[in-house]
C-alpha cells in the first residue's frame, strides 16, 4: 500500500514534470546557460578580480621593504635641534670611557 | 608581468582547455538532468512560477561558481543543498512581505497579460488522459503544497528526486533520523489526504 503511494505519486510528478510549458523549460536553459557562461571566462579574467587585493598588498609589501630596509636614509637632524642641545649646559655629556661607577657614587652621595 | 604570462601560457594548452570542456560539458549534463525536477520542487514549496525559476537559477549560479570543481557525484546534494536554502529564505522573506502587505490595500494586477503559446503545453495527451492526469496532478501538488516544508523537502528529495536517505539529509542539513521521521509523516498525510484521488 505504502510503496504503491509512493510509485504513484512519483508517476504523477513526473507527468507534471513532463508537461512544463515551452516558457518555462526555454527560461530553464537560459539559467542553465548563464551558470555555465561562468566557466567560460578566460582564466585570467577570473584571475583579474584579485588584481586589485594583490596590487595593494604588493604596495604594503614593497611599503614595509623600504621603511625597515638597510638602505634606510637617516634622518638629519634640523640645525635647530642642535642648537637647542648645546645651549642646554646643564646636560651630562657621556663619552665612551667614562666611569659610569663614579657618576652612580656621586648621584648617591648627593641623595644623601 | 612573467608569471602573468607563464600562468597564462599554462591555462592556454590544449591540455587544459580539453579537461575544461570536459568539466564543463559534464556540469552541464547535470544541470539539464535535474532541472525540471529542481522546478518542480521550487515551484511546490514556493506555489509561484517565477519565484520557482529564480530559486533554480540562483542555485545554478551558485554550484558553478563554488562547487564546480567538486567530484560529479557530490554536486547533487549540493545542489539540493542550494535550492533548499534559497527556497526557505525566499519562503521567509515571502512572510515577512505577507504581514506589510496585509497593511497595505489590495488592488488588481493589470499588467500580467495571458499568452496563450507561451502557456501551451509540450506534449498532448487524449482528452480523458488528461483530465484524469489533471486531477491527479492537482489534487497530489496541492497535498505536497500544504505539507509543513521540512516534510515536503524529504518526501521530493526522496522520492520525487531519487535522493537516499543519506543524500537527503545532506541536502537538508540534518540527520538521517530525521529525514526518516519527516518522510513518515509525509507520507501519512499524502494517503490521508489523497485516499483514492491518485
Amino acid at each position: 500500500m505504502s510503496q504503491d503511494l509512493e510509485k504513484r505519486t512519483r508517476e504523477v510528478l513526473e507527468e507534471s514534470t513532463a508537461r512544463l510549458d515551452g516558457r518555462t523549460l526555454s527560461r530553464l536553459t537560459q539559467a542553465r546557460h548563464a551558470a555555465l557562461d561562468q566557466l567560460q571566462q578566460p582564466v585570467h579574467r577570473r584571475w583579474s578580480r584579485f588584481v586589485p587585493a594583490g596590487a595593494a598588498a604588493a604596495v604594503a609589501v614593497l611599503a614595509v621593504v623600504m621603511w625597515s630596509g638597510p638602505d634606510r636614509p637617516i634622518v638629519e637632524s634640523s640645525p635647530v635641534d642642535d642648537v637647542d642641545m648645546l645651549a642646554d649646559s646643564d646636560a651630562p655629556v657621556f663619552a665612551e670611557g667614562d666611569d659610569l661607577e663614579f657618576y652612580e657614587w656621586a648621584a648617591d652621595e648627593i641623595d644623601t | 608581468m612573467t608569471a602573468f604570462v607563464t600562468l597564462r601560457g599554462v591555462y592556454n594548452t590544449p591540455v587544459f582547455r580539453d579537461q575544461e570542456l570536459m568539466a564543463s560539458r559534464a556540469l552541464e549534463q547535470f544541470l539539464e538532468s535535474v532541472e525540471r525536477r529542481a522546478f518542480k520542487i521550487a515551484q511546490l514549496g514556493l506555489r509561484n512560477e517565477d519565484d520557482a525559476l529564480d530559486a533554480v537559477q540562483d542555485a545554478m549560479m551558485k554550484l558553478v561558481q563554488s562547487y564546480a570543481s567538486r567530484g560529479s557525484d557530490e554536486w547533487r546534494p549540493l545542489f539540493y543543498r542550494i535550492l533548499a536554502n534559497r527556497i526557505r529564505d525566499m519562503q521567509r522573506r515571502r512572510t515577512v512581505r505577507g504581514r506589510i502587505m496585509a497593511w497595505l490595500p489590495q488592488r488588481e494586477d493589470e499588467d500580467e497579460e495571458f499568452d496563450p503559446v507561451a502557456q501551451a503545453p509540450s506534449a498532448e495527451p487524449t482528452p480523458a488522459r488528461r483530465l484524469e492526469i489533471d486531477e491527479a496532478i492537482g489534487a497530489l501538488e496541492t497535498a505536497i503544497a500544504e505539507l509543513p516544508p521540512r516534510q515536503q523537502q524529504a518526501f521530493l528529495l526522496r522520492n520525487f528526486e531519487g535522493l537516499d536517505v543519506s543524500e537527503t539529509a545532506s541536502a537538508m542539513g540534518c540527520s538521517e533520523g530525521s529525514v526518516k521521521t519527516h518522510y513518515f509523516r509525509a507520507l501519512e498525510t499524502l494517503r490521508a489526504r489523497l485516499g483514492e484521488v491518485i
